[in-house]
């Protein structure tokens, strides 16, 4: 869920990257964090295992292009891939508004892969969102190894719905099309936020009545 | 993104008086609104010291994680968090079922009296939040501004 402050001049959008266990995902984020400008850039997060395995999820902050006036900061997460996790996996894409589903090339990942979108597509439901509605790309990773499936089978198995989205062939150690992947869903996403732009109302700001703090008496109230 | 809620610079000023006064009754050092998302929705406060947005990302998820352990003891949730620290504790209140109130505090005060106000200051904040404009953010910019040209830039 983006949100737009008049005050402080600022669009929120949330980007997550959702795929298989050791898929590339953190590694994608790695990638970022170390290319990006460090002004446009908040600290890499991450909560992980002692085998560097996520746990929670890793949390990138950044700073993006300037819109009349307005700076667009998008905060980029990971979920943990590992099956057992999928209570953190909905809590990571609760107000999510852009996806890059990131799926592992390889041939024995293909079951993993087809897994976790449809894992994708039921989490997202729980929240009431279709993956139709949603801004969204396919990342194709770890193209550089040998044993990778071409690319029109893997269209074929992820992308293959009625609206096909836009796909990249990604190495994500070395780079190959990270930012590339990032920009294209950030454009899908500002896009969509410029259609939904009609006039707000122009009420005058709520009148806050304060609920009173009740009496407070000093000697009882120490922790 | 189907409902973008739009802070105007009057909810703004609104909901920076209710954090300030909450601040200066608490003595706490810093207050932010986040939805349980993990976005910053306001802040007030010192803010040299930390990174609010990693804060608040952080929170959401210690908020959230914490609910399947409030379930497990017949609980909906966890209205309120304290983690204590040597000389910075962060003390966390649910507002509504969107938004959590994140609180900073150091030795000045106590976790009693952030908690005393935080409550009252809460179901202000949820009042306002409930009434924010909900039916189109009226930003608009040009579509093809964006389209085609990098939103981030790689070094």
């Amino acid at each position: 869920m983006s949100i737009i402050n008049y005050a402080s001049r600022e669009i929120q959008f949330k980007i997550v990257y959702y795929g298989p266990a050791l898929c590339g995902k953190t590694t994608n984020l790695g990638y970022i964090h170390r290319r990006i400008n460090p002004q446009n850039r908040g600290d890499l997060v991450s909560l992980a295992t002692a085998a560097d395995r996520t746990l929670f999820f890793d949390f990138l902050p950044l700073n993006a292009v300037v819109i009349k006036g307005f700076v667009t900061k998008f905060q980029l997460y990971t979920v943990p891939g590992q099956v057992i996790y999928n209570a953190t996996r909905q809590l990571v894409l609760r107000s999510v508004d852009g996806v890059v589903f990131v799926a592992d090339s390889q041939w024995e990942k293909m079951e993993e892969n087809v897994e976790s979108f449809s894992n994708l597509e039921d989490n997202l439901a729980k929240q009431n969102i279709s993956l139709d509605e949603i801004p969204y790309v396919l990342q194709y990773n770890k193209r550089d190894l040998e044993n990778v499936a071409p690319l029109n089978y893997l269209e074929y198995v992820l992308n293959n719905r009625k609206k096909r989205v836009q796909s990249f062939e990604v190495v994500s150690s070395t780079g190959q099309n990270v930012f590339a992947s990032l920009n294209a869903v950030s454009q899908i996403l500002l896009h969509k936020f410029s259609q939904q732009s009609e006039a707000p109302k122009s009420s005058p700001a709520p009148v806050v009545v304060p609920v009173p703090a009740p009496a407070l008496q000093r000697e009882g109230n120490q922790v | 993104m189907n409902a973008i809620p739009c802070l105007t610079i009057e909810d703004v000023a609104t909901l920076d008086g209710v954090l300030a006064e909450f601040l200066k009754k608490a003595e706490a050092e810093l207050t932010v609104v986040i939805d349980r998302g993990g976005n910053v929705i306001s802040q007030f406060g010192d803010m040299t010291v930390m990174d609010v947005t990693i804060i608040a990302a952080l929170a959401a998820g210690s908020f959230a994680a914490t609910k399947e352990l409030a379930r497990r003891i017949g609980e909906v949730e966890f209205n309120a968090l304290y983690h204590q620290g040597n000389g910075n504790h962060i003390f966390m209140n649910s507002v509504d079922d969107d938004t959590i109130m994140i609180t900073v505090f150091g030795c000045r005060t106590t976790v009693g009296l952030v908690r005393f106000y935080s409550a009252s200051t809460a179901q202000n904040v949820g009042i306002l939040l409930k009434s924010l404009s909900r039916e189109g953010h009226g930003f608009s910019f040009n579509a093809s501004d964006v389209v085609g040209a990098s939103v981030f830039s790689e070094n």
